[in-house]
């Protein structure tokens, strides 16, 4: 609920919404916001525009920073109650916010981003302007950027509801006005879904609505504030992927019957001078230690989620040892298909939260193996890998359709 | 029965898929360009697109961007003589991609998938 709301200009309806989920973001949300009104202003200035921060009662100074802000476009800011916290709390402020500002688009950007231009406006409106329903972004990333993504998300997603989706769960979307009035609704709620597994929960309606689908290419990497990168993981982790498997119940008449996947439209897709991703290392031999005392920590609980065929095999990956590691894709993905079946059939929240807890250390297993394969090869040979994959994933979808209806 | 279009500048290339894919049980129908391609594909609906990436004076991925703006889930398959493609982001907009051949094992195979796919979701 929107426990406080400033609208100094007394918007009303509008046409264009650019929203930006905040908590203790002071120090830029200010670049932001000039970012955001000078793209409206560019290429949008004939139509009726507010851009809405949707705040979790900051008390560092991020609304004062946000109202401050010189521009020409209206501003809005709401917060839902102290103590509330969670992007997907913002977003659902957000969208209770559609009811009277009745938008016809909708840009949600991260506060954080330090290279917003206002170009990326345009490249996420536009698409909506020309009849997409649900715009994601293809930023350039590293091969080992975002690997949750890469390893989960991504083929995970792709199997299930059969749309090639590439950076579903950047944290940046647009979307047309269908999702407005269906994201009102918030339909399957939870608590894993009021925070990070918003992104999940917004692209994985988006898919079930049929909406068309476009990936935007930015043509630069997205740059933001470093915070604790394991912490961030195990966190997102947690609340992506449980929004993932939480919404393969509501939705299991749509997804058992999509065979194989299709692509999406492309917008910018001609952009040439793209730059370089920023370089990443990685550390293998702390994520294969991860996966090996996770394995013996866990494997009281993987052993009643995973077959003993699967055991052994995870042990037998295991003994290869870190020099010749390999995680095979098959392996990966029934394992992946057992854990949503044992997560569906979990009694409490409790042993659900187990459950995932005892994937993250495999999980971090994949990683490594993903480094190890791709560490010679370009970024376009590591997204092929991504690809096969995927693929991998599609043709052992009638493994997890059975698992879902006998487990 | 499934009607395919084969969009391709080669007479060979248009004469080898049509025979195999008819023998396949595939209607075809074929295309020399580009040329008002989004008419014929309005006339004719077709169930899915082979579409040759480089021609005289077309650029197949070019097409493929305006096909996929026009006809969201119409299923097009690119049909190429090198994998060089792959480093165009305008690629992601295709189904899938075959090297020409004259096995057309794995077109027919890709073709199968992608009709599969499309039937999936109505």
């Amino acid at each position: 609920m929107i426990y406080a709301e400033e609208n100094p200009s007394g918007v009303t309806e509008v046409d264009l919404v650019v929203a930006i989920p905040t908590f203790n973001e002071s120090a830029n949300i200010s670049t932001v916001t000039s970012q955001v009104d000078a793209g409206l202003v560019k290429y949008y200035p004939d139509l009726k525009s507010v851009i809405v921060v949707c705040d979790n009662y900051s008390l560092d100074g991020t609304r004062e920073a946000f109202l401050g802000t010189d521009t020409k476009s209206p501003k809005i800011y709401i917060s839902s109650a102290p103590g509330e916290r969670g992007k997907g709390i913002n977003l659902r402020n957000l969208f209770q916010k559609f009811e009277s500002l009745n938008p016809q688009a909708v840009l949600i950007l991260e506060a954080d981003i330090r290279n917003v231009s206002p170009d990326w406006v345009y490249n996420f409106i536009e698409p909506v302007r020309k009849g997409a329903g649900y715009v994601t972004p293809i930023y350039v990333h590293h091969k080992y950027e975002a690997t949750l993504s890469s390893v989960i998300v991504y083929p995970l997603l792709r199997c299930l509801y059969g749309r090639r989706v590439r950076q579903s769960v950047a944290g940046d979307c647009a979307f047309g006005r269908s999702l407005v009035e269906h994201f009102a609704k918030a339909p399957y709620w939870s608590d894993l879904v009021a925070e990070k597994g918003i992104d999940v929960w917004m692209v994985v309606n988006a898919l079930y609505t049929r909406q068309p689908i476009c990936q935007t290419v930015i043509g630069s990497p997205k740059l933001h504030r470093v915070k604790d990168p394991h912490a961030q993981v195990n966190k997102a982790f947690i609340q992506l992927v449980g929004t993932l498997f939480e919404l393969m119940t509501p939705f299991q008449d749509f997804w058992m019957r999509i065979k194989w996947s299709k692509p999406t439209m492309l917008f910018n897709a001609e952009l040439r001078e793209a730059e370089v991703p920023i370089p990443m290392d990685v550390n293998i031999a702390r994520l294969f230690e991860t996966f090996s005392r996770g394995l013996d920590s866990y494997r009281d609980l993987l052993s009643q989620v995973l077959s003993p065929a699967e055991m052994h095999k995870l042990d037998e990956i295991r003994s290869i040892g870190i020099q010749h590691f390999n995680f095979p894709a098959h392996t990966w993905a029934t394992i992946l298909f057992d854990v949503a079946a044992a997560y569906r059939n979990a009694t409490s929240n409790d042993m659900k939260l187990s459950i995932l807890e005892a994937l993250l250390p495999l999980y971090y297993g994949k990683v490594a193996s993903y480094v190890r394969k791709t560490e010679r090869m370009s970024t376009q040979q590591a997204e092929e890998v991504v690809e096969n994959e995927c693929m991998v994933f599609e043709e052992n979808k009638a493994y997890l359709v059975n698992r879902w209806k006998t487990a | 029965m499934a009607k395919i279009l084969v969009v391709d500048d080669e007479e060979h290339i248009r004469l080898l898929y049509s025979e195999e894919l008819r023998d396949a049980g595939y209607e075809v129908i074929t295309a020399e360009s580009g040329y008002k391609l989004l008419e014929l594909i309005e006339r004719e609906k077709p169930d899915l697109i082979v579409l040759d990436i480089k021609m005289v004076d077309y650029n197949g991925l070019d097409l493929l961007q305006d096909i996929r703006a026009k006809f969201y889930d119409l299923p097009v398959i690119l049909s190429t003589a090198y994998d060089t493609f792959k480093e165009d982001t305008k690629s992601m907009a295709a189904d899938f991609y075959v090297v020409k051949s004259f096995d057309l094992t794995e077109l027919k195979k890709k073709i199968a998938m992608a009709l599969e796919a499309r039937e999936s979701f109505d």
